[in-house]
Order: C-alpha cells, then structure tokens, then sequence
C-alpha cells in the first residue's frame, strides 16, 4: 500500500519536473519569437517615419505626380493601422511596391537625384531596408526554431494543452529585397 | 600503433576544420586591417591600423577595414553584415564599424554597429563616402581612400566614448568564484583526512583558465563580440 504511494508520487515527481522544464524552454523560445518581431516592427516603425519627408523631398521637384504620392499615403496608413502580424507583414509588401514606384519616379528627375537631402533620405532609405531585410531574416529563424519545437515528441503534447499553434514566417514581397541604391 | 592513431588523429582534424569551412566561408580577421583583395599599400595600411588603434584606445571603438575581389554569391551589404556579426566586431556596446571594399563589385559598404548608429546615421555614412572616399576609388586610389574614410569616422566620433572591457570583467568574476570553490572543497576535503605524519598533503592545482580570443591569428585578440543589424550606407563607384 505504502509501496504504491510511493511509486505513484515518483511517477507524478517525474511528470512535474518534465512538464515545468518543457513549459520554461516553450516560453524562453516563445519570448524569443515576440523579441525578434518586435525588432521588426521598430524598423518598419522607421520606415513609416521617413516616408513623410521622403515624399515632401519629391514633391519639392515632381509635384505633379500625384498618384504615387497618394499610393505611398494609403500605403503607409494601412501599415501604420495593421494590428497582429499577417496584417501588417501584407501592408508592408504594399508600401514596398509603392516606394519601388516613387524611386523609380526620381529616376526622371536629375535635379531630384542631386539633391543633398534626398540623397540623404535615400540612405536612411537603404539602410532601414537592410534593418528589415536583417531582422526579418532573425525572426524567421526564431520562427522556424519554435515551430520545429512544438511539432517535436513530447513537446508537441505540451504545446497542445498550452494551446501553442505554429508561428508565420516573415515572406518578402518579389523583387523587395532589391534595396535602392544611390549611384554616380 | 601509434603511427595510426597519429593518422586517425590527424583525420579527425582535417575533417574538424573541414566542416568548420563549409559552415562559414566568411575569413578570419588578421588584424584591424584586413586587406584580402592586396589593395592597399604598406603606409595606408599602417596609418590606418594607428588610426584603429587610437579609436579603440581613445573612444572604445573598433574598427575593421576589409577589402576583398567579390562578396559573391552573396551581395556586398549582406557579406559586411554576415562579417560584422561572425568576427564581433566592437564590445559589449556594439560599438564597432566596419568598412568593406569589394573590389571586383566595384562597391563600398560601411556597416554601422547598433551603438553607433546615433552618431553614424546611415544619412551621414553616405554623404561622408561620396564626399571623401568615393572620388579616390573612382580613380583607383583604394589604399588613400580607405585611409581618408577611416580618419574622417574618427572625427566624427570625437565626443564619443564606450566600454570595452565588459567580457574581460566576465572572466575575472568567473576565476574568482573557482577559486573561491577550489579554496573550499580543498579545505573541507583536508578536514576529512586523517593526520598524521605520513599523510599526503592535497594541494590545489595550478588553475588555467582557458582564453578563448574571438578572433584568432597572427597575434590578433580579435573584436570584442559586438553587434549590428544592417545599418550603414553603401556606394558603387
């Protein structure tokens, strides 16, 4: 009698101790997924940020194009307005596709690609495409770290009675990844 | 007998080394100035590893020059970012700054550290390479050009100042506490043996701390496991 206490108390001991550790290593890579993404929305956050005064710069030589420059505003206010992640991934591939277009627009205009500060927000430009490009690469590997945890034996188990599904990967929008470039 | 388990031992190595290489194809550092595509003369090449020097002595940041023939398969923006973060280079603030010439691609980048990118705004970067580095690559100048980008960085972190030696203290603290167990569990271990003349006398041994230098070669330390996430500014010339 006593003897089957015992065994049953180290039974539930073990699945104590295997349930905390599995649920501790669940969390450490599930903060690390929310960590990274949250370095991504901050650089998309830039990039909202720089685009008002990108666009002004424009203006200032090419005021007539006014279609991209609404395309870029409507753009930007989805991104700014999306809520969990997919949403705001999708609004980010859009305003990729709407800045494609207003570069291309400066292309046409030399007074426009001289310019000292146009120049310099087409490097701020630039290099917030690399910070995206870099911690969008960061968070898909933790992405890609946790969903393979949570489809492993046992801690699929686990993350079933959490409650834990897989994670979406950051997807780049075709031809995003082709960062602008100033040239002379 | 021994022959063989040379060989066998030897085996073990190349193959060690071999995986090592298929998983980073990225080269080592050998110094502040690492000039794999051989484009920079001996008194550029000098004057900026003094200028190296002096950033890290003066303001606790490190500075990397590299130039190579092509960042190929890779772009060059992407090989300087991967380089950044492999080598580490700048401290526990990320102060660090890298200057990539790839020679073939006809391309400059410079990659900014997380902890630098106040001061070095990728606006900055770019106009400081168009106005002092881009006209010397334009006319093959690699060494002049690369020499007057790094002085004119070191001007613009004149104010600046950040720590270095966070990973240094790491260990200090970590060599304190073994020896504080070793002192105990020696201690403890002696109570325990009976005394007498004829007993052994336990001393502690000799405790080496193993130094593992991030970068490795030709005497070089290596950088101090800094950070950086794509910032900077590029240019073609």
């Amino acid at each position: 009698m006593r003897k089957g206490l015992i065994i049953v108390g180290v039974v539930v001991l073990v699945f104590l101790v295997a349930f905390i550790s599995q649920y501790n290593s669940l969390v450490t890579l599930e903060t690390n997924v929310d960590a990274r993404w949250a370095q991504v929305e901050n650089q998309l956050q830039r990039r909202a940020d720089l685009i008002p005064n990108l666009v002004n710069t424009v203006k200032g030589y090419a005021s007539h194009e006014e279609r991209v420059f609404s395309e870029i505003a409507a753009a930007r206010s989805r991104l700014l307005a999306a809520g969990d992640p997919g949403a705001r991934m999708e609004a980010n591939n859009s305003l990729d596709a709407a800045l494609g277009r207003l570069l291309a627009i400066a292309e046409s205009y030399p007074e426009l690609k001289a310019d000292a500060s146009f120049i310099r927000l087409q490097d701020e430009l630039a290099g917030t495409e690399n910070r995206i490009a870099v911690e969008r690469m960061r968070y898909n590997e933790s992405v890609e770290t946790w969903n393979r945890a949570i489809r492993r034996f046992p801690t699929v188990i686990f993350a079933g009675l959490l409650g834990k599904g897989a994670r979406p990967y950051f997807q780049a929008a075709e031809g995003a990844r082709e960062v602008p470039q100033v040239q002379f | 007998m021994q022959k063989a388990f040379h060989r066998r031992f030897l085996i073990v190595i190349l193959l060690l080394l071999a995986t090592a290489s298929c998983f980073a194809a990225l080269p080592r550092p050998v110094g502040y100035v690492n000039d794999f595509a051989n484009v920079i003369g001996r008194d550029h090449r000098q004057q900026m590893e003094d200028v190296a020097t002096s950033l890290k002595d003066e303001h606790g940041v490190e500075l990397a020059v590299v130039t190579i023939r092509t960042a190929a398969p890779l772009t060059p923006k992407d090989y300087a970012t991967q380089l950044f973060n492999e080598w580490g280079i700048g401290g526990p603030e990320d102060s660090g700054l890298l200057i990539l010439l790839s020679v073939d691609d006809r391309e400059i980048q410079v990659e900014v550290g997380y902890g630098l990118e106040g001061v070095l705004p990728d606006g900055k970067v770019g106009a400081i390479l168009d106005q002092a580095v881009v006209p010397h690559l334009a006319k093959g100048e690699y060494g002049q050009g690369l020499l007057a980008g790094a002085k004119v960085f070191k001007g613009e972190l004149a104010g600046e100042h950040y720590e270095l030696g966070r990973r240094e203290d790491d260990w200090l603290v970590a060599f304190i506490i073994f020896i504080l167990i070793a002192v105990i569990v020696t201690y403890l271990y002696r109570r325990q043996e009976p005394k007498g003349p004829g007993g052994t006398v336990h001393r502690p041994r000799p405790v080496r701390v193993p130094r593992f230098p991030h970068g490795g070669g030709g005497g070089f330390g290596g950088f101090g496991g800094g950070r950086s996430g794509g910032g900077g500014a590029g240019r073609k010339f």
